[in-house]
């Protein structure tokens, strides 16, 4: 009886979600769109376009080396964030664990506590053990961040995964270790690749855990976050425009192959 | 399982103990290393627990717990990080500073009002959203709806703040745009105000909210909406006896996620807030950059807002969820 819904609240609802995603992309649109503006400040038309800024930009070598260091730290964090998120799913959903709950919720921890806290709860806690500020504590940071994320895409695909694989495993002969490289890591393949994604953007975004932990190296976010306090100019807003189509691309990528993995 | 025919086949031929493998985990296997190793710990029963429980309990214990335990150590502490010739003892003053200091009070009570408001603001915007794309829209269309809604998010949070600053700033987009048409004369000045940080705060943290609206809107069958205007329901009393309470879910883990997320937001408010807007992490912040001796005052303050983020968040559970943390 679909047509006693009326049709006034749904078209309503309708201009609403229209008006949300101008209200979510027009302060992007703008941004990109003035960094391709010859003039230093925000004015319609644009009038002369021009790609001067991305030239500015990629030949800026502060820039070049956050990226660097930002994709390095991405990279360290998320394949050590995979890691023991995995292991750590796989110990939830492990038979005749007792405390599964506890577990459970110590997992997700870091993910609930607000990210300032944590940031600086880190900061005490590498000084406590004599680390010192810098790469290796940022990259402790950001995976402590993205383990529960791990964890929980983990367990979704694990809860859905059919017990009979790894006994069928088990079975013919292949013992704990074998039957996980051989059969549950692959299963789990598509959600932890998404996960993955998930990770790297989650570090190439974080500032404030960067800001505690980090040292003098700027990431791509700290480079951000200084510009942007000198004021607007267009170099940010070509170097912003590049950082977002990039990501935006892969997080794209990644939404399209987890989608694919689900429904097959 | 396209994959079945190779495991089985690599298994019972291990059975067999034929080493006849070209796959490299086949090889490892059948190593003397692995099997005196690896392989042996699998086999007994105090080995597999350990295989399987140690990598994660370790981390879990040293670097989930331990940072709050030790930021909660050295906030009773008299001086840290420890100097020469300073004696270290326990107290309770780095807490009582912030009760006897009004400069401090403050900054956390509009922490927790902006966080509020910006958390109801956030819902009111967000609920008609989720529900647009949860119920109206055609179940094919729906993941591309949703995508459309995600784009933004992968921007960042420094990106996306910043296309904030180019849209109010003084001689930013709207201002421009009502000076152009002759609305105004001078600039209306909204960035650094308690405005540009709530705009910026919504716009920053409505994904939270989308997603577990979403889910739980998605859920509630449409027979319920169908009967409900059969028996003569409006869409208001639709609305507010079946969606709302069905969804209340989505609405409990949302508000708690941006609620929890709005209070921890850093470098936002540092950019978007002016001297009116200091926030409490900006507060914290300055405890440990300059004057290191504050480390206590600091590690005290923080946890005194985590604990009182934490209560706030669990009192709406149980108001609006009825049962405890069932969403999250």
């Amino acid at each position: 009886m679909r047509n006693m819904v009326s049709d006034a609240p749904r078209t309503t609802l309708t201009a609403f979600y229209w008006a949300f995603i101008l209200y979510l992309l027009l302060p992007l649109t703008l941004m990109m769109a003035m960094s391709f503006k010859d003039a230093n400040f925000v004015a319609f038309p644009i009038g002369d376009w021009t790609l001067d800024w991305y030239a500015k930009v990629m030949q800026d070598k502060q820039f070049l080396e956050a990226c660097l260091y930002s994709i390095m730290i991405a990279a360290a964090s998320t394949l050590a964030a995979t890691t023991l998120g995995t292991w750590i799913a796989m110990l939830i959903v492990a038979d005749g664990i007792r405390g599964r709950t506890i577990i459970f919720a110590l997992a997700c921890l870091p993910a609930v506590v607000p990210g300032m806290i944590s940031a600086i709860s880190l900061r005490i806690f590498i000084s406590t053990i004599d680390m010192p500020t810098g790469t290796a504590a940022i990259i402790l940071g950001h995976t402590v961040h993205a383990v529960p994320f791990v964890v929980v895409m983990a367990l979704t695909r694990l809860r859905s995964m059919p017990r009979n694989l790894v006994d069928a495993a088990r079975d013919l002969g292949a013992d704990g270790v074998v039957a996980f490289f051989r059969v549950t890591l692959p299963y789990l393949g598509p959600a932890l690749f998404g996960g993955m994604i998930f990770c790297v953007l989650l570090s190439i975004d974080d500032f404030v855990r960067t800001f505690f932990l980090g040292g003098y190296r700027p990431t791509l976010p700290m480079l951000i976050f200084a510009k942007v306090q000198g004021g607007m100019s267009p170099e940010i807003n070509a170097m912003a425009t590049i950082v977002l189509v990039v990501t935006a691309a892969v997080g794209l990528y990644a939404e399209f192959i987890t989608r694919r993995a689900r429904t097959r | 399982m396209v994959n079945s025919n190779t495991i089985a086949g690599d298994a019972a031929g291990r059975s067999a103990s034929i080493p006849k493998y070209s796959t490299g985990i086949a090889r490892i296997v059948n190593s003397a290393i692995y099997r005196h190793t690896l392989g042996a710990a699998v086999e007994s029963p105090i080995g597999r627990v350990i295989l399987l429980a140690g990598v994660p309990l370790i981390w879990l214990i040293m670097l989930h717990i331990g940072p709050i335990y030790q930021m909660l150590k050295i906030s009773l502490l008299s001086h840290y990080p420890v100097q020469p010739g300073v004696e270290s003892h326990f107290t309770l003053d780095n807490y009582a500073i912030f009760f006897r200091e009004s400069l401090y009070f403050t900054p956390l009570i509009k922490s927790f009002i902006f966080a509020t408001a910006a958390t109801a603001a956030t819902l009111v915007v967000v609920y008609p959203v989720a529900y647009y794309v949860a119920k109206i829209v055609k179940p094919e269309g729906r993941s591309k709806a949703l995508l459309l809604l995600l784009v933004p998010f992968w921007a960042g949070e420094l990106i996306r703040t910043f296309s904030v600053i180019m849209l109010l700033a003084n001689r930013g987009a709207v201002n421009v745009l009502l000076r152009e048409i002759g609305l105004i004369d001078r600039p209306i000045p909204m960035l650094y105000t308690s405005f540009s940080l709530g705009f910026g705060l919504v716009y920053l943290i409505c994904l939270y909210m989308l997603l577990p609206l979403y889910s739980a809107i998605e859920k509630i069958p449409g027979q319920y909406l169908d009967a409900a205007a059969d028996l003569g329901a409006g869409p208001f009393t639709r609305f507010r006896r079946i969606i709302l309470p069905l969804s209340k879910d989505g609405i409990v883990s949302g508000c708690s996620l941006v609620f929890l997320t709005c209070i921890g937001v850093f470098a936002t408010p540092m950019l978007l807030g002016g001297p009116n807007t200091v926030m409490f992490p900006e507060t914290i912040s300055g405890f440990f950059h300059g004057a290191s001796d504050k480390w206590p005052v600091g590690a005290a303050f923080a946890l005194i807002m985590l604990v009182t983020a934490l209560i706030a968040a669990g009192i709406f559970m149980r108001l609006v969820g009825g049962k405890k943390g069932s969403a999250i």
